[in-house]
């Protein structure tokens, strides 16, 4: 457990030391809001319905820019391998970097809705909500994200393969979000909306677990 | 002895050969029945793409079952041959995958009047069609035959762990396909047998074309296999 805290820390001071990586994806995402609401507004309520869509489509972005984080420094440092030699099991490795996906997804996400409330004017009474909803759906898309990014981590061409690879997986995990959050900028109360929320938790408990049994075996040799 | 083996199970058997040859006649009679079907009461003629559809689309979803026991098979046993049959289920399954959809759509545009509808069960055929264009495109992409076997394994067997998942999501998200023709939790039967039975021709033909034609894919990429060898 230390050991994959330790993990997600360290790989969060490098991303935070870089500058280049995290800050570049939350002004890219910035600049897409922009262009986005320019397509669908300036009415408001065109906006407004636009907003869950934009949020999750846009955090599905960032989430394919970021997943190739997870493992890049590794692989450009040669530490991978470091990491493969350390005695016991191997799934503290996924866990750690999940972690640490999850970490960056969530603080990427947190900008996001606040720059969707303001320039699509997402009611914000159940912020709560959201942020559960966030958080929720962050796990779901990292899961999937950093062992896709793990098993491609030496391979050339991944930038392209792994979105390919990472979409059609997450499709009930961005699907399940959008529905919630739309339900909540719409009033339905939450008691409506918990079937949602249920297959987000069922798609995370489910995913987590295969993916952390599987990625050992993507890594060896 | 290796070479011996490899040749062994390289070697385009008859029984392949035979099990394609009896599906390809089976289709033809297939068709033939289909063809001379009465007409169905709703849609008239139209209907009778369902002897194509159903067992197509059934036929996807065994191959999705069928990688996802090889991919499993591979990665508990490390043989190369489960990852050869994973692979070929795989593109065999592709195909059956793309003609689904496609005679999805060629049924829906004359009876829903759309071509496409955003149904759980065309939703998620497409969402696994794609997810198996990755699958391929990932073996293309990776030269070294263990790391890709490992690779594809993970990818197929997370793909198909999903296909619950996505039905279920969409099915919530919105809902207007056909009841099933045979509700698969109670096993009650909801057409005529006159239109049943060039039905389950077809699918009994389309099995074994499928599996003729993942036998012979396996055969080829075993050639392959020990051909990159030597």
């Amino acid at each position: 457990m230390r050991r994959v805290l330790w993990l997600a820390w360290r790989d969060l001071v490098l991303e935070f030391r870089g500058r280049t990586g995290i800050l570049s994806v939350v002004f890219f995402l910035a600049v897409m809001l922009f262009i986005l609401a320019m397509a669908f507004g300036p009415n408001q309520q065109d906006l407004q319905s636009a907003a869950p869509g934009v949020l999750w489509v846009a955090l599905a972005f960032a989430g394919s820019l970021l997943a190739g984080r997870a493992f890049g420094l590794e692989i450009e440092d040669g530490t991978l391998d470091d990491l493969l030699l350390t005695a016991g099991s191997r799934e503290w490795i996924y866990f750690g970097k999940l972690l640490f996906q999850f970490a960056l997804l969530v603080m990427v996400g947190l900008a996001l809705l606040v720059l969707t409330a303001g320039l699509f004017y997402l009611p914000m009474q159940h912020w709560n909500w959201y942020v559960i909803t966030l958080l929720l759906g962050s796990l779901g898309y990292a899961a999937i994200s950093t062992f896709y990014a793990g098993m491609l981590a030496r391979l050339r061409g991944r930038e392209i393969l792994l979105p390919l690879l990472l979409f059609p997986l997450v499709i009930p995990v961005v699907l399940a979000a959008v529905r919630l959050t739309q339900g909540l900028a719409e009033g339905i109360p939450i008691s409506e909306l918990s079937d949602w929320l249920r297959l987000l938790l069922v798609f995370n408990i489910v995913y987590v677990t295969v993916c952390a049994i599987l990625f050992p075996a993507m890594l060896e040799g | 002895m290796q070479l011996a083996r490899s040749e062994q199970t390289s070697r385009l058997d008859g029984l392949t050969m035979s099990i394609l040859g009896l599906g390809g006649l089976g289709a033809a009679v297939g068709f033939f029945m289909a063809m001379t079907a009465p007409p169905d009461v709703g849609q008239g003629f139209v209907a009778r793409i369902f002897h194509v559809h159903v067992p197509v689309a059934w036929i996807a979803y065994l191959a999705s079952f069928t990688a996802l026991g090889y991919s499993i098979a591979y990665l508990v046993r490390r043989k190369s041959r489960h990852d050869r049959v994973a692979a070929a289920t795989v593109e065999v399954g592709l195909i059956f995958m793309g003609l689904t959809l496609v005679t999805g759509m060629l049924w829906a545009r004359p009876t829903w009047g759309v071509y496409w509808e955003w149904e759980p069960r065309l939703t998620t055929s497409a969402i696994l069609f794609a997810i198996y264009v990755g699958y391929v495109v990932v073996r293309g992409a990776i030269e070294d035959p263990e790391l890709r076997a490992k690779a594809a394994a993970g990818i197929a067997i997370l793909g198909s762990i999903n296909v619950p998942i996505s039905y279920m999501s969409v099915r919530w998200w919105r809902s207007i396909h056909q009841t099933q023709s045979i509700d698969l939790s109670t096993g009650r039967i909801m057409v005529d047998t006159a239109i049943l039975i060039p039905m389950l021709v077809n699918l009994a033909a389309f099995t074994l074309l499928f599996v003729g034609l993942v036998r012979l894919r396996s055969i080829i990429a075993a050639r392959q296999a020990a051909r990159e060898e030597v």
